[in-house]
């Protein structure tokens, strides 16, 4: 029988809505600021043949790591020996998982005695062991990055699995906190377990299953339906990671992207071998990257699942960058990961120009530090920077925000303040720092932290610090980003990925990059130059030079006559 | 004698209605909103009202005002001149917001475009450290040119949000009488006295919305205290706030951020009242209208009540997240979710060949296909009305007769032909997603939150709300659903029966152990005062006053809090463990336990006027019979039809049935039944 219309949508619909809840749950319950603040995590659902049907995303990195690291979980583990109440905890980077802060806790879902799925939940703990608080650094191996936890039952029938618990923990500098997280985590999952159960109750098995399969042949259907308005062909770009935290040697990274009816072919083979440094990308990191890519191209509405994966093939090379093998350090993959998707972007730029924008931030930008504390035991505070965005066909680029796969709020002032020895000694625009345009990029930020107490293990893992992100079509790069110590006294940079100790009274300054310029900048139009001035974010000696445009601030207007002169 | 008028103005209608406060009688009126000056709308309204029910102005006690006025000026960017003066090194924090993007694969999105623009932000020298102690002193040389700037600026507010004003206010006082002075006549918000807590972007936004409306609000609420004392009224001018509970336009024109919404909020506070009139204090409100559909909890008589709000951030189809399309306000609002799901929700068939409803909407103009006027798109009202649940002739008392063929032919040819069902299965198929989208909202408003639906009354209201809920209770397992009279203005009633309110909050933050009682008690007695001298202003006979303690607490390290209503502090740790595990599954009785804030609802009661009481009397005779669709009889079934006003008290009928009346359609389906109570509001149960 075929399943009706009606009874699909109300499926369909109440599934995206377990997922959500479980969002929802993780959020409100979790301890750690990058979790229950900055929401890093992203929950999903899977069936019993574990095919992706159902996901709740705060962050877009994940949409394609948990459907390469859920099947692969269970697989390893075994999905006869998972039962009712169990969930299976994982942060394995080999063969297919992403860097080690990511855990993931896959929980199966019964319903009268029968397999049906699996919920899961993946979130990045701000502490997971290692060389350096917050996890994050130059390692040259990934053994130095923290536990690794293979597949490992952590709740056995609803109850935590003592031994495995303590034995993480043991590892971790932030007990409470990602104690706190991970309990978070499981009850995420128990929520999601409940909800689907519910939706088992009132339609039964037979029509659920129904429902799913068609639900992935439906999104397969509408992405075939995105995918044959798209210029078909084949395009390719290559771009670099600045530096690799060991040389001054920029990292490669090629793309090729053959856009056809069918589905999109990426191959990024032609990508540099890995390093022993924080630059590799796993292959589902980079299966995230291509993934993410795909999804802004398509119907922003489109529900994600095993339909739209299956129309997705990413070859890689075994021990390169784009997908590298043990024991190579993982921490930074997601910095390339990220600057893959500005490749692949770059490399559509000339097919689809209405369709990308010029180049962003392209980096995840970490800031880690933490120390032992007399009063707090030992403290760790991970976050990430926004940036500028590129400028796009109609528009300009934001200012200081998030791109691509990232999308993580920043960390207040007050709670920050408030939770860790920290001052925040300014958060603001860098002015200037804009790839020009005719569409501008947008606004690279300012922050400082002040560390009244020392000494604290302070490590910086972001790029950017050499090149800005590219324009496009005549655009200017952004300006780039710039890491330094003490700023306003001796000033030191610090390296893109460095760990250094600070002392009582030293401070950090992080100024991340502007986007890239969309367009000539003399064909800005002078009165968006004039309000760019007024509001301090372009100066009027910029607004002449770099764009051609007079202006009399003292009467805030355009001097048409002097503007015509620069730009003749 | 005396009254009390209510005045909910909404996008499209602005309702009036008036009770009397002795026999409970109630009148009802409804004209167009007038967008261009609201006011205009409010007074014809009253006047129309008065003049029906042959009642003076002066005869009035009370008028109490619902309104989106405030929310429109936010959306449609029409907000003051507006200065933002924060500590120096922050200036951009309304630029940089929480550096996140609202959708998350539109390489097109945009940041919410900040209230005030740039170069009318400025950071004054001096810096508080998270105890509240002094980092940097306070510059006063600096602040005043800061304030000469902004007087060249021509600003009409300011909004001052200094960082950890929430634990000292010091600095925050001596810049507002900076800019007393040097600005007279500007209005001055500052965040330790609108919404004393911490994390600065989200202060900072609800301090800047407070200003950059009270110019514009305090001028309308003049407006109409004018006119109003013009028309011989005496009575004071009330105001719902976004969480419940009125206060004085006074106190309005202070902090208007307080009623961003207050229209939505109505509609819960009368759905409760009417739970509490009938000794049902546990209630699910249902608010259908034309675009949207709300649902609400409340529990023992109280709202559900968030801080977890953002205003102009677009209505959409599920949780979606944590996305930030709109602008932060962090005062109390009645928790509701809200989904893009109304009678004037259009359904359409995607991408991928599938049937989907809303969230887009034929809004007023062009409207359901059915109205006959342009519009093309099926919409869940045209649904209805080929499934025969509406009457072509009587809808709205026949002003606007149906066009049946017209949204059968939208039908077939948009959703049923490209589905390959016929046009009944396509109809029925779009009221069932409908009412599995809100099942959804349902569901979040209750088990997601640790709340079984299963003992609680759903009230249905908004014009297409009875249409809907008795299928949404059959579905949800609710045993009762309650429709009360003149459900397309039900919010309205919601202004006639609540009390006086203000809120206090002081922020604490600290381990709840470390606190003793008598500390508690010095913590509350303060905004106890402030409260009772608050509401001694708006009038309230000290008898009259009473106050709810409440603790915001969370596990050291969490984030969000937890209200419970204590002021003991071994007793606020159990609940709170328990409120813990409710709401979120788990609970670590052995994890310290934070006292974040302390806060205080300062209530000035007011009578409750009389319900009016019905006659008991026999079921009449049914005014119409008419064939309706229902897939649990198998098709259409030839039913009867009632006409509300004629339903005396204890009248009782089997579903399927139908019952029109004005403004609203009540579907009552097969296996339920009927009865009208005493008061006039059906109650529908699942027939013995």
């Amino acid at each position: 029988m075929s399943l009706d219309p009606v009874t699909f949508e109300v499926i369909r619909n109440a599934l995206v809505a377990a997922t959500d809840e479980m969002v929802l749950s993780l959020r409100r319950s979790a301890y750690s600021t990058n979790i229950k603040t900055r929401a890093d995590f992203s929950c999903a659902f899977f069936d019993a043949d574990l095919r992706s049907i159902a996901q709740g995303f705060t962050q877009p990195v994940h949409l394609g790591s948990m459907v390469q690291q859920v099947p692969r979980t269970v697989t390893e583990y075994g999905a006869e020996y998972i039962g009712p109440g169990d969930a299976i905890m994982t942060n394995d980077p080999f063969p297919s998982g992403v860097h080690l802060n990511d855990i993931n806790l896959v929980s199966p879902v019964h319903w009268r005695g029968e397999l049906v799925g699996y919920v899961a939940n993946l979130a990045h703990h701000v502490d997971v062991g290692g060389g350096a608080p917050a996890s994050i650094g130059a390692f040259r191996e990934v053994f130095q990055e923290g536990v690794i936890i293979p597949p490992v039952k952590v709740v056995e029938a609803g109850v935590l699995v003592p031994d495995v618990w303590k034995l993480v923990l043991a590892q971790i500098r932030s007990k409470h906190e990602t104690g706190g997280d991970l309990r978070a985590q499981v009850a995420a999952n128990a929520t999601g377990v409940r909800r689907v159960g519910e939706l088992l109750d009132r339609h039964g098995i037979e029509t659920v299953r129904e429902a799913m399969h068609e639900l992935v042949a439906y999104t397969e259907r509408r992405t075939r339906a995105a995918l044959e308005k798209l210029p078909h062909g084949t395009y390719e770009a290559e771009g670099y990671v600045d530096s690799d935290g060991y040389s001054d040697e920029r990292v490669r990274l090629h793309a090729r992207v053959e856009l056809r009816p069918d589905g999109v072919r990426f191959d990024v083979t032609d990508s540099e071998p890995q390093r022993r440094a924080p630059v590799n990308s796993t292959f589902a990191q980079t299966y995230s990257a291509c993934a993410y890519a795909v999804k802004c191209l398509i119907d922003p509405d489109l529900p994600v699942n095993e339909g739209f994966y299956r129309l997705l093939r990413v070859d890689t090379r075994l021990g390169t960058i784009a997908d590298c093998e043990w024991p190579a350090p993982v921490v930074g993959g997601w910095e390339t990961q990220t600057r893959l998707v500005e490749v692949i972007f770059l490399a559509l730029s000339g097919a689809l120009p209405e369709g990308v924008p010029a180049g962003t931030k392209g980096m995840m930008c970490h800031a880690g530090f933490g120390a032992v504390d007399p009063e707090l035991g030992y403290w760790c505070f991970l976050e990430t920077f926004g940036g500028g965005y590129g400028g796009r066909f109609a528009s300009d680029g934001p200012d200081a925000v998030q791109a691509h796969g990232q999308n993580t709020e920043n960390a207040p002032v007050e709670e920050t303040e408030r939770g860790y020895p920290v001052l925040v000694e300014r958060l603001e625009l860098v002015e200037d720092s804009e790839g020009a345009g005719r569409f501008r990029g947008g606004l690279g930020l300012r922050k400082d932290y002040f560390f009244p107490r020392g000494p604290v293990t302070f490590t910086v893992l972001a790029d950017r610090d050499r090149e800005g992100p590219w324009g496009l079509f005549g655009g200017l790069a952004g300006h780039p980003a710039e890491y330094v110590l003490n700023p306003d006294g001796d000033p030191r940079r610090l390296g893109s990925k460095s760990t250094v100790e600070v002392q009582a009274g030293d401070v950090v300054s992080y100024r991340t990059c502007g986007g890239g310029g969309y367009g000539p900048p003399h064909e800005r139009d002078p009165e968006l130059v004039l309000r760019d001035v007024v509001e301090g974010k372009v100066s009027a000696e910029r607004a002449r030079t770099v764009y051609g445009v007079a202006i009399d601030l003292d009467e805030r207007r355009v001097d048409d006559e002097e503007t015509r002169r620069l730009r003749a | 004698m005396s009254y009390r008028l209510g005045i909910d103005i909404g996008g499209t209608f602005t309702d009036a209605t008036l009770v009397d406060e002795a026999t409970g009688e109630v009148w009802i009126a409804k004209v167009s909103s007038t967008p261009s000056d609201p006011s205009v709308g409010f007074l014809t309204a009253a006047d129309r009202i008065l003049a029906e029910a042959g009642v003076a102005g002066a005869e009035l006690r009370y008028v109490s005002h619902a309104t989106t006025v405030a929310t429109n000026a936010i959306i449609e960017g029409n907000v003051a001149r507006t200065g933002f003066v924060t500590t120096d090194g922050f200036r951009d924090l309304l630029e940089i917001q929480r550096q996140v993007r609202s959708a998350l694969y539109d390489v097109h999105f945009e940041k919410p475009k900040p209230l005030v623009p740039r170069h009318r932000c400025f950071g004054v020298r001096e810096r508080l450290g998270p105890d509240g102690s002094v980092l940097r002193k306070f510059d006063e040389e600096h602040a005043r040119e800061v304030a000469a700037a902004l007087r060249a600026e021509n600003v009409e507010a300011v909004a001052v949000c200094l960082l950890h004003a929430y634990v000292n206010d010091a600095h925050e006082r001596r810049m507002g009488d900076i800019l007393a002075e040097e600005l007279p006549g500007v209005d001055i918000s500052l965040s330790s006295s609108v919404a004393p807590e911490f994390r600065e972007y989200l202060r900072a936004s609800t301090t800047v919305i407070n200003a950059g409306i009270q110019p514009m609000v305090a001028r309308y609420l003049q407006g109409i205290q004018e006119r109003l004392g013009d028309s011989g009224v005496e009575a004071e001018l009330l105001v719902m706030k976004s969480a419940g509970g009125v206060y004085t336009a006074e106190a309005a024109k202070r902090r208007p951020v307080y009623m961003v919404e207050s229209g939505p909020a109505a509609g819960v506070i009368a759905a409760a009242e009417l739970g509490r009139s009938l000794d049902q204090p546990d209630v699910i409100s249902f608010d259908m209208g034309g675009t949207t559909a709300k649902v609400g909890l409340v529990q023992d008589g109280t709202p559900t009540v968030t801080k977890d709000y953002q205003v102009g951030s677009a209505a959409h189809a599920g949780v979606g997240g944590f996305q930030f399309s709109g602008y932060p306000v962090r005062t109390p609002v009645v928790d509701l979710v809200e989904i893009g799901a109304g009678g004037g929700s259009i359904a359409w068939i995607d991408s991928g060949g599938k049937l989907r409803v809303g969230p887009r909407s034929a809004g007023a103009d062009p409207g359901p296909v059915c109205y006959g006027r342009d519009g093309i798109e099926p919409t869940i009202t045209d649904a209805n009305l080929v499934l025969g649940r509406l009457s072509a002739a009587n809808f709205l008392g026949g002003e606007i007769p149906l066009d049946v063929e017209g949204a059968r032919a939208a039908v077939e040819v948009r959703c049923a032909r490209p589905l390959g069902l016929d046009v009944l299965e396509a109809a029925h198929g779009i009221v069932e997603i409908a009412n599995a989208a809100m099942g959804n909202a349902l569901h979040l408003v209750s088990v997601q939150r640790g709340y079984d639906p299963r003992g609680f009354v759903l009230v249905a209201f908004g014009g297409a709300g009875p249409a809907h809920a008795n299928a949404l209770a059959r579905d949800a397992g609710i045993e009762t659903v309650l429709v009360p009279r003149s459900p397309g203005i039900f919010s309205a009633t919601g202004l006639l029966v609540t009390d006086l309110e203000h809120e206090y909050t002081a922020t604490v933050l600290a381990p709840l152990t470390r606190v003793s009682t008598d500390e508690l008690e010095a913590a509350f007695a303060p905004l106890e005062e402030a409260g009772r001298r608050d509401l001694e202003r708006d009038g309230t006979a000290p008898g009259d006053i009473a106050f709810v303690r409440q603790l915001d607490l969370r596990y050291v390290g969490q984030s969000f809090e937890l209200a419970v209503a204590s002021a003991d502090p071994l007793e606020a740790a159990s609940r709170f463990h328990a409120e813990h595990d409710r709401a979120y599954g788990f609970s670590a009785p052995e994890e310290a336990v934070e006292l974040v804030s302390v806060r205080v609802r300062a209530v000035g009661r007011i009578a409750k006027p009389a319900l009016p009481i019905l006659d008991e009397g026999e079921l009449p005779a049914p005014t119409d019979r008419r064939p309706v669709f229902f897939a649990e009889a198998g098709g259409f079934v030839e039913i009867a039809v009632y006409d509300r006003s004629a339903l005396p008290a204890g009248s009782r009928f089997e579903g399927p049935a139908i019952v029109e009346e004005y403004d609203s359609t009540l579907v009552v389906h097969p296996g339920f039944e009927a009865e009208t109570d005493v008061h006039g509001n059906l109650v529908l149960r699942r027939a013995s």
